[in-house]
């Protein structure tokens, strides 16, 4: 056999190679595709949750504290709430990621920019990578949006900005608009997909002019950022909020919500009873979440109000439409 | 409700209008703290504005400074702000197109409740501070901030342009003090962080070795493919040096959109390609070695244009800054022949110094090229069929 012969023989060998390895990585893939069914967010079953019996609520000496500048709490396995440590900013704010099949939502990003004193873009890296381990799935998109435009909601926007495979909203009205979808704000329900698990985003403008709501048809749970929380309500659009109160009521109407969840805690566990603005250590403060409840007694206060003004609730309090520098403080 | 309306402290608000002094009161804004936004508005045809927001009482003046400002009129006020708008029209530089933009001041407005609201950074006394700003046709726009000029930190810039359907927006801080590129205009534009043409060139360049290292891997395995074929060095050369003018060459046209074939149809036939250039040196034949290395040029040079239509799809989807159009795309060769280069380089660390062994080919060429084809195969499917 001469060596061109030779080598024309080892030719179809060589082709059944080249066919085995596209097979073995097809079968590779179909292994890995059952390994890692999508993760089934039925909106018709209440996915449980929990939150903590005390978040970490600053210290004495603000210099003195040790506590993680983040605090991240699970609430479940693809529901993260994260906490600003409140020696660091005296907000306290927190922050939320919501993972879905293919996206990952982080809403809001604190009250600090330097990553030095704050380092939310590498917790929030940490928590991505380890639920894609969890997983056994690639990270997913990171979706960097915010609540509403205050600075004590987007400080460390710019933590994310070379961060790959993410999107960025953007900060101003125009983009969130946009990027959400909304052509006849802030009425609109918008339903948004984050891979299997559906979020309902409403307009609840009144604190401020861009604020969003999301409703989470998986956990059943209701952000409603700075528009309603155990705290000074701060209303910039007295019918604006009134509006967007009535329309997160009718939410509740609607469907089952399991608690309403939100950005601050500045009440204290005495009913009507306030931490002043600024403090650092709140060892009596109230849980973060809310009930259907206490949603009935703010859309009550819509009926009672009338004009600008301070008004308090056992869980809240309305500063209606007052000048910035008005407090209820000594 | 547990109490009725608490009596409201006094405020007193003071608005200026140039030469304008009113008194007013307003609704609150809480938790927007003391951070500073700075707004510009460009028109190709019209002036535009520049618009500072800013809590001067806790930045470029004392307290007492504010209060003492917020409270005069006329001249006295305007002959109070002016080290304000001084310190503000240094530290402060927008440019269009590199040049800087003159602006001229024309109002600002001062919230000032009390002396000791001002000097409580917890209760923001903001100042609005306008100018205006010269027609502008320029495409690049960038705001910086000096790194002396006190401001309260984060610094929120926003940019709107009559050329623009969404404005855009950028944070400056104090490890951040200029917005990088911003275009004027909706075409190109999303990728903005560089801030001076160097810089510009790097991160265009680092996204075209990105490309290729880590993720082409296509584009890493076709390279390869051309290595397992062997020849001399002056030949694999030749051939990587076909396939770089050839890609390089769909790159600017598609990018420039003079060529525009859908992914759905480049993405399949780069697959094919890799098949190919595995086949290529699976079923050579010394019989059919000379024809093959003769064609073996063109089909290269054919490839290497179907890969420019898939580099150009990812800098499709990045874009290419207004008015540096040409350097963006320059430095995304760069950094893709960098990448390309560099595959080449651990080929010949890792594999080449074998390439005189007697079972070189047996033992890592020909497997080499069948796992070239097979994944090429692979992603055929993948790509054709979904």
């Amino acid at each position: 056999m001469t060596e061109v012969e030779e080598q024309k023989g080892r030719i179809p060998s060589r082709l059944a190679g080249v066919v085995a390895v596209a097979l073995a990585l097809l079968a590779v893939d179909h292994a890995r595709a059952l390994l890692s069914e999508p993760i089934v967010f039925d909106p018709e079953e209440r996915a449980p949750g929990t939150f903590p019996a005390h978040w970490i609520h600053g210290s004495k000496s603000a210099m003195d504290n040790d506590d993680p500048p983040v605090q991240v709490h699970a609430y479940n396995e693809h529901t993260i709430i994260m906490r600003e440590n409140k020696a660091i900013n005296y907000e306290g704010a927190f922050m939320y990621l919501f993972f879905g099949n293919d996206r990952v939502l982080l809403i809001d990003q604190g009250s600090t920019s330097s990553p030095a004193l704050f380092p939310l873009r590498e917790t929030v890296d940490e928590i991505v990578s380890a639920w894609a381990k969890d997983q056994r799935v690639p990270e997913p998109e990171l979706i960097v949006a915010n609540s509403h435009l205050h600075g004590d909601h987007y400080a460390a926007w710019n933590q994310f900005v070379d961060r790959p495979n993410t999107v960025l909203v953007g900060l101003t009205h125009e983009e969130m608009m946009a990027f959400w979808g909304f052509t006849d704000f802030p009425g609109e329900r918008i339903e948004f997909d984050l891979g299997g698990r559906l979020f309902i985003v409403t307009g609840s403008p009144g604190h401020q002019g861009s604020e969003l709501s999301f409703y989470d048809t998986w956990t059943d749970l209701l952000y409603t950022g700075d528009m309603f929380y155990r705290g000074r309500l701060y209303l910039d659009d007295w019918s604006a909020w009134v509006a967007s109160i009535q329309r997160l009521g009718a939410i509740a109407d609607e469907f089952p919500v399991a608690h309403l969840v939100n950005n601050h805690i500045e009440m204290t566990n005495t009913p009507g009873v306030d931490y002043p603005i600024g403090t650092t250590w709140q060892p009596d403060e109230p849980p973060m979440q809310m009930t259907r409840a206490m949603l009935e007694v703010a859309i009550k206060a819509t009926e009672e109000i009338d004009k600008p003004g301070i008004y308090i609730y056992d869980d809240f309090m309305i500063y209606n439409e007052i000048p910035w520098a008005t407090t209820t403080d000594p | 409700m547990r109490n009725a309306l608490l009596a409201l402290r006094p405020e007193r608000r003071v608005l200026f209008g140039c030469l304008l002094g009113l008194l007013i009161s307003t609704p609150c804004q809480a938790h927007l703290l003391n951070m500073t936004r700075v707004s510009i508005v460009v028109h190709q045809t019209d002036p535009g504005t520049l618009r500072v927001e800013i809590d001067l009482g806790q930045s470029l003046m004392s307290a007492a400074d504010y209060w003492a400002l917020a409270s005069a009129e006329g001249n006295e006020q305007l002959r109070r702000l002016q080290p304000v708008l001084e310190a503000l029209e240094r530290g402060l530089t927008v440019e269009i197109d590199g040049q800087r933009i003159d602006s001229t001041f024309v109002d600002a407005e001062f919230e000032a409740a009390s002396l000791a609201a001002i000097s409580n950074p917890l209760t923001p006394q903001m100042a609005v501070l306008r100018w205006r700003l010269p027609p502008q046709v320029g495409s690049v726009l960038t705001v910086e901030l000096a790194s002396d000029l006190e401001v309260p930190w984060p610094c929120l810039i926003r940019v709107d342009s009559d050329r623009r359907n969404l404005p855009v927006s950028r944070l400056l801080t104090a490890d951040r003090l200029t917005s990088g590129s911003l275009t004027l205009a909706d075409t190109g534009e999303r990728l903005a962080v560089q801030d001076s043409r160097f810089d510009l060139f790097l991160v265009y360049g680092f996204l075209g070795f990105q490309h290729i290292l880590p993720l082409g891997l296509d584009h890493v395995l076709f390279v390869l493919g051309l290595f397992f074929i062997g020849g001399g060095a002056r030949q694999l050369a030749l051939l990587v040096s076909c396939f770089t003018v050839a890609h390089s060459l769909t790159l600017a046209l598609a990018t420039f959109r003079v060529v525009d074939l859908p992914a759905d149809l480049v993405e399949p036939l780069i697959a094919a390609s890799i098949v190919y250039i595995g086949l290529e040196k699976l079923l050579t034949t010394e019989h059919t070695a000379i024809r093959r290395q003769r064609l073996r040029y063109g089909v290269v040079f054919g490839f290497g244009l179907l890969h420019g239509l898939g580099f150009a799809r990812v800098l499709g989807e990045v874009g290419l800054p207004d008015g540096e159009f040409v350097l963006a795309l320059l430095a995304f060769n760069v950094g893709v022949e960098l990448g390309q280069l560099l595959v080449l380089l651990l080929a010949l660390l890792v594999f080449g110094v074998f390439r005189h062994r007697a079972w070189y080919a047996s033992c890592i060429a020909t497997p080499g090229a069948i796992v070239v084809a097979g994944i090429g195969l692979y992603w055929l499917g993948q790509r054709t069929v979904g």
